[in-house]
């Protein structure tokens, strides 16, 4: 900084402060639009006399809210494992190595937006009822169902979080660095790659997660105690009580996002320390 | 746990060297799509050209596309897809911009992007009926707006929540997050140095943003806007319980395949197809616009 | 799952079992004053012990699309579960009758997502009768003949006629009384259907239920386009789908949906919202879902004990309590196992025709075809050909 002229110091903190409430602007703007119908939910919720009443009913006399948020969290987190473990060698790979399979993979990943879920899980029923890979047969076989099939929807969230992460950073200098320091690729994904892609992969996690939670039809179709075949059921069978579980379930989410943060917080050091830029 | 680990220990990373043996790396992504994604596509390729009740091969399913209400349904699909994207993607990018480096307290980034991670999945009877609560004939907003004389719903603004213009309205709630999350990382990757480089040449914002941040972002976002697209383009939920007058392709996918009235999986099938060449398409267009874009760009 | 104690719940549970206990502590029949504080009685259904060994080695019953609210179903599980300790899947609880069809089809070698009963609308029992195995339950005979498969393999369950779900807090005047009152300006932007007819057959059916209120025939569904092209016109139809949270909170005042629907909500509401029912004088329509087991069902004795409980005279009850009419109503009535006060509870439904398959069929394919054109309230203009 001590080279720049005063002229271009003036220049570039007027286009700071400008900056600056252009993007409080942006962000009160934001804050409405997001906020306002979830206060028109709350409000909504409240209605039920006495008020919380509904919020009574669903978390305190019915078990099944925090069974079936518990169940679909930890289809989340294996969701979320499994995504990751699948996507960022292959994210790397096309990037260091195998550019031209960039098409094929971004059109798979692509594709679960375009196969309803309806179909989906009406092909993964009709291809896995019976041998050679019976696993509607059991409850553990369906709970590996439908995290694959999780895993599906979570392709095009987590392919493109990590690879505009990895278009980020220097895939390539990274690797050579640690190559000539002798690591194998199982090292490098895992201790130069990985923790430079932390804030891809949190939002990766993030995407994941919330689609998890919210899932209706594969969930339901599988016959899951999960969360959003139990939402599902309430938005039908009440009026006040869906709205409760919305807040609550929103809330709860975004707690759950927020200690998903502040545990990717701690890797900050080893982008530093592993970074080989 | 990296698949690839042992495949080509100390090969030179270039690309296109050893092409065959580069390819295993891809070996176990392929086989978790094949198994959970693509073998089931083509269990709905092959339906799709197969009468739904005798199972006889068919073009039916096909030929009945072109019907006038089916292609509507494209039609729409299409547009309120792209309109969403672009709107959710400007807006999105601004709002990301703004809370990565718009210099706003660095708690709200947290804040931001976590709860950009619930509302891009916030959507279904959840998210229809927030809005109608919000913005419907006795919303929220609705009745607000009327204490100062605006009647949103007067035959003057000819507004109504149930069109296209609501479904819009309503998708935005998740494109926009989804575009802040995938457009933060890309904005965090922005080096201040690169920044402070081109200042130090003597660059303005303007030209720092068109010679070093544009070109380096418009790859992500061309992609995320490609993304945006998919994700309106696959939903169904929020628009048939907000609005079923309004004719999607998912919708009349869900109607033709589970619903208690038609039942007719076969075209269902061929209608999902249409939907994956139009992805197809759409990802052509994308990686069209990044050539023509890096080419404008290095100019 | 098995332990669902919400309040409104407990609630309707308590009503339904002084209902029970009044229906039955008097054999004579004249009845008992309701809230007679009788504990236990009514008639309780006995499994047959051979059937029921046989369902406890199985251990386990599928079922779907069993919402609890619908119809009492949550009690008839509960009961169940409770008699015979068998463990309940309950799958896709908001599925459609597309969708039972499809789950039957889709898990032919069993496990937990494989139905063994299903319960679809009236029009998918004989179209879909290679997919059922026939059984008659003990009660089978006392079925009128036109609401049952000869060979069992479908049984119908129960009907109600298409009602107006009315939010009396917004509608404050009279409320309509038929469907041509649905017209009137004091209702704009209040009448909404509970789904769209594109996707649903309630929805199908309350247009054709519009039609005999507005001079057509069970044959002819032309007039309720006609009248809803009206009611949208009027600036009365508000076109999205209308559910509990749109009709409390004003958005969908007015609703057309089932009876025993309107009228379960119409209690469980009460205290907080004000709601009335009301049966179109002309054009009660009635429809008719039926019970049938799965071909493929993972546990057929389970099926078997199921059908038998519902088809009990406690099972019966169940459902008539949640305003459902039985397919064993007169039976049920004969018997004196349904009281004066349940009686007196019920809606009005004398009159009620019911349409055959080929009626239900020839309508759909009508309103379906025509829907958006007549509405003209989405972009499609142009008919589509016949299917």
């Amino acid at each position: 900084m001590e080279a720049v002229g005063s002229s271009a110091r003036a220049r570039s903190r007027r286009g700071i402060s400008g900056g600056r409430i252009g993007a409080w602007i942006v962000f009160i703007a934001g804050v409405l639009y997001f906020f306002l119908p979830l206060v028109a939910t709350l409000l909504f919720s409240l209605r039920l006399q006495p008020t919380g009443q509904a919020y009574v009913n669903v978390l305190v006399d019915d078990d099944r809210f925090t069974s079936t948020l518990i169940y679909s969290g930890l289809v989340g987190i294996a969701t979320i494992v499994l995504s990751v473990l699948l996507i960022v060698p292959t994210a790397y790979w096309v990037r260091l190595r195998l550019p031209r399979a960039r098409p094929y993979v971004e059109f798979i990943t692509l594709l679960p937006f375009v196969i309803p879920p309806i179909i989906l899980v009406f092909a993964l029923l009709r291809g896995f009822s019976g041998p050679p890979f019976h696993l509607t047969g059991s409850h553990d076989g369906l709970n590996v169902l439908v995290t694959a099939a999780y895993v599906v929807l979570s392709f095009p969230y987590m392919y493109r979080a990590v690879d505009s992460g990895l278009r980020a950073i220097d895939v390539r200098t990274m690797t050579e660095a640690a190559q000539s320091m002798g690591a194998g690729w199982g090292r490098i994904l895992w201790s130069v790659i990985l923790p430079n892609l932390r804030v891809a992969l949190i939002s990766g996690a993030f995407l994941t997660l919330a689609i998890v939670i919210g899932e209706y039809t594969i969930a339901s179709l599988l016959g899951r105690p999960a969360f959003g075949p139990y939402l599902g059921q309430l938005g039908r069978d009440k009026a006040y009580e869906p709205a409760a579980v919305t807040i609550v379930s929103f809330g709860v989410t975004w707690l759950a996002m927020g200690m998903i943060a502040f545990l990717g917080r701690g890797s900050r050091q080893s982008v530093q320390v592993a970074g080989a830029r | 746990m990296a698949p690839d680990a042992d495949i080509v220990p100390g090969a030179p990373a270039r690309p296109g060297r050893r092409f065959g043996a580069a390819w295993l790396g891809l070996v176990p992504f392929f086989v978790f799509s094949l198994a959970f994604l693509l073998i089931p596509v083509g269990l709905l390729l092959a339906g799709s050209f197969a009468d739904a009740k005798t199972g006889a091969p068919t073009l039916d399913n096909y030929a009945q596309l072109f019907q006038p209400q089916v292609v509507q349904a494209y039609l729409t699909s299409i547009e309120i897809s792209l309109v969403t994207a672009v709107v959710g993607g400007i807006f999105g990018f601004l709002l990301a911009y703004a809370v990565i480096l718009g210099g706003l307290p660095r708690f709200l980034r947290t804040l931001v992007m976590t709860f950009s991670g619930v509302a891009s999945n916030f959507a279904g009877v959840p998210l229809a009926l927030a809005f109608v609560f919000t913005m419907g004939f006795q919303g929220m907003v609705t009745k607000f707006l009327l204490n100062f004389g605006i009647d949103l719903y007067a035959k003057s603004t000819g507004f109504s929540l149930y069109t296209k213009l609501g479904i819009e309205m309503v998708y935005l709630y998740f494109q926009f997050p989804l575009m802040v999350l995938i457009m933060a990382p890309a904005l965090d990757g922005l080096k201040r140095e690169w920044r402070e480089a081109a200042e130090n040449m003597g660059a303005t914002p303007r030209e720092y943003w068109q010679r070093v941040a544009l070109p380096i972002l418009t790859p992500t976002l061309l992609g995320t806007i490609i993304l945006l697209f998919g994700n309106a383009f696959g939903a169904q939920a929020t628009a048939y319980n907000l609005a079923p007058l309004v004719p999607l392709v998912t919708t009349v996918i869900t109607a033709q395949i589970s619903g208690d009235v038609f039942h007719n999986p076969g075209l269902g099938y061929a209608l999902a197809m249409g939907m994956v060449v139009i992805m197809a398409i759409a990802i052509l267009v994308y990686y069209r616009l990044q050539k023509i874009s890096e080419r404008w760009l290095r100019a | 799952m098995t332990t669902t104690r919400s309040l409104p719940r407990l609630l309707t549970l308590g009503a339904a079992l002084v209902l029970v206990a009044s229906a039955c502590s008097s054999p004579g029949g004249s009845g008992a004053p309701a809230g007679s504080g009788g504990t236990g009685g009514g008639p309780t259904w006995t499994p047959d012990a051979t059937l029921l060994a046989a369902a406890k080695a199985e251990g386990e019953l599928n079922v779907i699309a069993l919402p609890h609210d619908w119809c009492n179903y949550g009690d008839q599980l509960k009961n169940f579960k409770a008699t015979t300790g068998l463990k309940v899947n309950e799958n896709d609880p908001n599925a459609g009758s597309g969708t039972e069809i499809d789950a039957i089809k889709n898990n032919p070698n069993g496990g937990p997502a494989a139905p063994d009963t299903v319960d679809v609308g009236y029009s998918f029992g004989d179209a879909n009768k290679d997919l059922y195995q026939p059984y008659k339950v003990a009660t089978f005979d006392s079925i009128p003949p036109e609401q049952k498969a000869a060979d069992g393999s479908w049984v119908g369950d129960y009907y109600g006629v298409l009602s107006f779900e009315i939010n009396k807090d917004i509608i404050k005047g009279d409320n309509p009384k038929d469907w041509k009152d649905l017209l009137d300006p004091k209702y704009a932007h209040s009448v909404a259907l509970a789904g769209d007819p594109l996707n649903s057959n309630q929805a199908i059916q309350s247009v054709q239920a519009a039609a005999l209120g507005n001079g057509g025939t069970l044959d002819n569904a032309q007039a309720g386009l006609d009248f809803f092209k009206k009611l949208n016109d009027a600036g009365n139809f508000v076109p999205t789908v209308a559910k509990q949270g749109t009709l409390v909170n004003g958005e969908t005042p007015i609703v057309i949906t089932w009876s025993y629907l309107a009228l379960a909500d119409r209690d469980k509401l009460k205290g907080t919202n004000n709601i009335e029912v009301v049966i179109p004088a002309t054009g009660k329509f009635g429809g008719i879902y039926v019970q049938a087991i799965s071909k493929t069902a993972p546990h057929p004795n389970a099926a078997k004990l199921w059908e038998e409980y519902l088809y009990s005279d406690q099972g019966q009850l169940v459902w008539t309590n949640a305003y459902c009419y039985t397919t064993r109503y007169s039976d049920l009535v004969a018997k004196n196992v349904i009281s004066g006060d349940l009686k007196a509870k019920l809606p009005d439904v004398t009159g009620t025709v019911f349409p055959t398959n080929d009626q239900l069929t020839a309508a759909k394919t009508l309103i379906t075809g025509q829907w958006a054109s007549v509405t003209g309230l989405g972009p499609l203009k142009t008919p589509p050909p016949a299917p």
